[in-house]
């Protein structure tokens, strides 16, 4: 067996039959052995920021680990936007790329870089691999660590030359045991518990890691029997279900009122699987000033880094959880007024968009996300891009689990949606999955729509199209005394003929009676579609924190103004 | 800045001495001094010793942010097997 052929045989010992990649020059060997491989389907995208996004997509709306293929040189640094974008919101990926034969690493031979130095900010560990009898032992270790502990990417660059050497099968299976350091089971939950029993508010904040930990069952069950108001960051959508009685929507730069004055209010806040990033806490100091902190977290690094806690636990998340759920259903917790002041809040202070009954009315994004979320079947996936449609999607979709909801969270790569989409539809192929995308966003990654048509997914593409990059837009508007720069995208070209280009049929909608009609359409079709769907320039997501300003001081829709008192706005 | 300028009084930035064991492999120091650096230190000496698999890194750090944070940070690396803080040099640092 050469090298590459190991490499086949990894993705086979493992359970890998699903990759997206992109050939060249030194990873020919690779391509060349599977041209004789039964067993792993290979994903052509039309870019290598495409197959690291897909791959990414396939991680996060399977659970799996997601796997991308480049060759040296262009294709590494192609992919690499993506594999930082793995890297941020912690996704489990395999990532394979050729490099120069050895012999000449460090001669400025044609197509080399590198890779090694330049992505190290941006994985979890990397392998320059030296010798062909290295690489079954590095590409078992590789794939373990990828998915062990806090999830992330792992890169192994591979010479030509070790790619063609051969090297004897490996004769025993991978070993069981985790080549990660596994975290300390040291976890105190009687201590949490008597936490949790002594506050009067007690507030659950859950984020990404709930899905990552793959304790998303446990979680739904502690939420119920813990009855615990909630709140969640953006990775963290659908964590509860869209029918918990007690949760409050996302918080932060563009969370609900409700969340943000319970996360304010609250005595202590039980965050899982979340890392109290800025665009979630606003500014620190006057984040959840009245509370304790308990953090459950994978990650030790985590603990302490932005807000000093009383108490962390780590370990299995779904031990933890299962062991915390036991706790409550002999002994629920009494916090029925604080429960009943957090129903309030989310009453009057949710996210709330009017739909339009105005028939001729131009279509608003968030009035359009709503009916979406009405129409489509209740295990739809939504692979977002980046800006102000992510955030209406974010606000106003019903997400019942959080691998329905794909959204760049830590990175915020514009572009993401239409790859990821594609990952998603290829981890699941019967499953309903769309891309809603800003105009801006769609022609980040377009050229993948060739993707959707040679593999004939029946996937769906929905462009918001205000004309503009809308959420730099409305920062301009705000936060820059409105001088728009360099926002304007009025000269768009027209999606609808784009998208026939590559053969995949497209709707344009501007009024909001043709909402229903339009969405209908594209679910019912049996294969790829777009729907092209004009909204106005000047729509804005409401409420918004300042970047760098305290979540106290949302500014309002009506007043656009900072209030800061929440109490104002939240009854 | 000018030196001249500088109050005769500020505290001068934190130093720490740490010693880490990690395993010898291509990319080994830079993914070491990535992190370092990402993190908010600077490199005031480092001593480097090949011990076998392992190599034996001996760190003079400076920082505002706290050391603790590092470690954590510098044991998530794969190959990284021990951070071990030294105590008496923390010590000796907090009182100069
Ligand atoms: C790759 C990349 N470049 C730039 C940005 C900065 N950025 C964030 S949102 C945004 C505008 C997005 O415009 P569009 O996709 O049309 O969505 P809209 O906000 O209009 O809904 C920009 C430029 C980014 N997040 N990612």
């Amino acid at each position: 067996m050469n090298g590459a052929q190991h490499i086949l045989d990894a993705f086979h010992r493992h359970g890998i039959s699903t990759v997206f990649g992109y050939p060249g020059g030194c990873i020919m060997p690779l391509y060349d052995a599977l041209v004789d491989d039964v067993g792993t389907e290979h994903v052509l995208c039309r870019h290598e920021q495409g197959c690291a996004l897909a791959a990414d997509g396939y991680a996060r709306a399977s659970g799996q680990l997601g796997v991308c293929i480049a060759t040296s040189g262009p294709g590494a640094t192609n992919l690499i936007t993506g594999v930082a974008n793995a890297h941020r919101d912690s996704i489990p990926m395999l990532v394979i790329t050729g490099q120069v034969p050895s012999g000449l690493i460090g001669t400025d031979a044609f197509q080399e870089t590198d890779v090694l130095g330049m992505t190290l900010g941006i994985v979890k560990h990397s392998y320059l691999v030296d010798s062909a009898d290295e690489l079954a032992a590095i590409m078992d270790e590789a794939i373990e660590l990828a998915q062990s502990g806090r999830p992330g990417p792992v890169w192994v660059d591979i010479p030509k030359d070790v790619l063609l050497a051969s090297a004897p099968a490996r004769s025993c299976e991978p070993e069981a045991a985790s080549a990660a350091k596994t975290a300390s089971a040291t976890t105190d939950i009687s201590e949490a518990m008597t936490m949790l029993r002594s506050a009067r508010k007690p507030l659950l904040y859950s984020g990404g890691g709930v899905s990552l930990a793959h304790a998303e069952d446990s979680f739904r069950e502690f939420t119920q029997t813990a009855a615990l108001p909630s709140v969640v960051t953006l990775k963290g959508i659908g964590n509860s279900g869209k029918h918990s009685a007690h949760h409050l929507g996302m918080l932060g730069m563009h969370g609900s009122r409700a969340a943000n004055r319970a996360v304010d209010e609250c005595d202590l806040l039980l965050v899982i699987g979340a890392r109290l990033d800025d665009r979630a806490t606003g500014k620190l100091d006057t984040f959840a000033p009245n509370a304790r902190t308990i953090h459950i977290d994978a990650d030790a690094a985590e603990i302490n880094k932005l807000r000093s806690v009383d108490l962390a636990l780590r370990g299995d998340l779904n031990g933890i959880l299962q062991a915390m759920t036991t706790e409550f259903k002999s002994a629920p917790l009494a916090i029925s007024d604080w429960q009943t002041q957090c129903r309030t809040w989310n009453t009057t202070g949710g996210f709330s968009a009017a739909d339009n009954e105005e028939p001729l009315a131009p279509i608003t994004g968030p009035a359009f996300v709503r009916q979406l979320s009405r129409i489509a079947p209740d295990d739809t996936v939504i692979a977002c891009d980046v800006g102000q449609h992510q955030m209406w999607v974010a606000q106003h979709y019903q997400f019942d689990h959080p691998r329905h909801h794909l959204s760049s969270g830590g990175l915020g790569t514009m572009g993401f949606g239409l790859p990821a989409a594609i990952g998603a539809q290829f981890a699941d192929r019967r499953s309903t999955v769309i891309n809603v995308a800003g105009d801006g966003s769609f022609m980040m990654n377009a050229q993948e729509l060739a993707t959707i048509r040679r593999y004939n997914l029946p996937l769906k593409m929905i462009i918001l199209d205000n004309q503009c990059l809308g959420m730099v837009r409305q920062q301009q508007e705000l936060f820059y005394s409105n001088r728009e720069s360099q926002i304007n995208l009025d000269d768009n070209p027209d999606f609808v003929a784009m998208a026939r280009a590559f053969d995949i049929p497209a709707l344009h909608i501007e009024r909001t009676d043709q909402i229903r009609r339009g969405i209908e359409t594209i679910l019912a079709y049996d294969g790829p579609m777009l729907l092209h769907v004009a909204i106005a320039r000047e729509e804005n997501v409401w409420p918004i924190v300042k970047p760098g300003a305290s979540n106290r001081e949302m500014i309002d829709e009506t007043k656009k103004r900072t209030t800061t008192a929440q109490r104002e706005h939240v009854a | 800045m000018n030196p001249s300028t500088q109050p005769a009084n500020q505290p001068s930035t934190p130093s720490y001495t740490l010693t880490c064991r990690m395993s010898q492999e291509a990319a080994a120091l830079e993914r070491l001094c990535q992190v370092v650096r990402i993190r908010g230190f600077k490199i005031a000496r480092m001593a480097v010793e090949s011990a076998g698999e392992h190599l034996d890194i001996a760190l003079t750090l400076e920082g505002t942010r706290p050391i603790a944070m590092l470690q954590a940070q510098l044991l998530k690396l794969h190959t990284v097997a021990e951070v071990v803080l030294d105590q008496g040099a923390l010590a000796r640092s907090l009182r100069a």
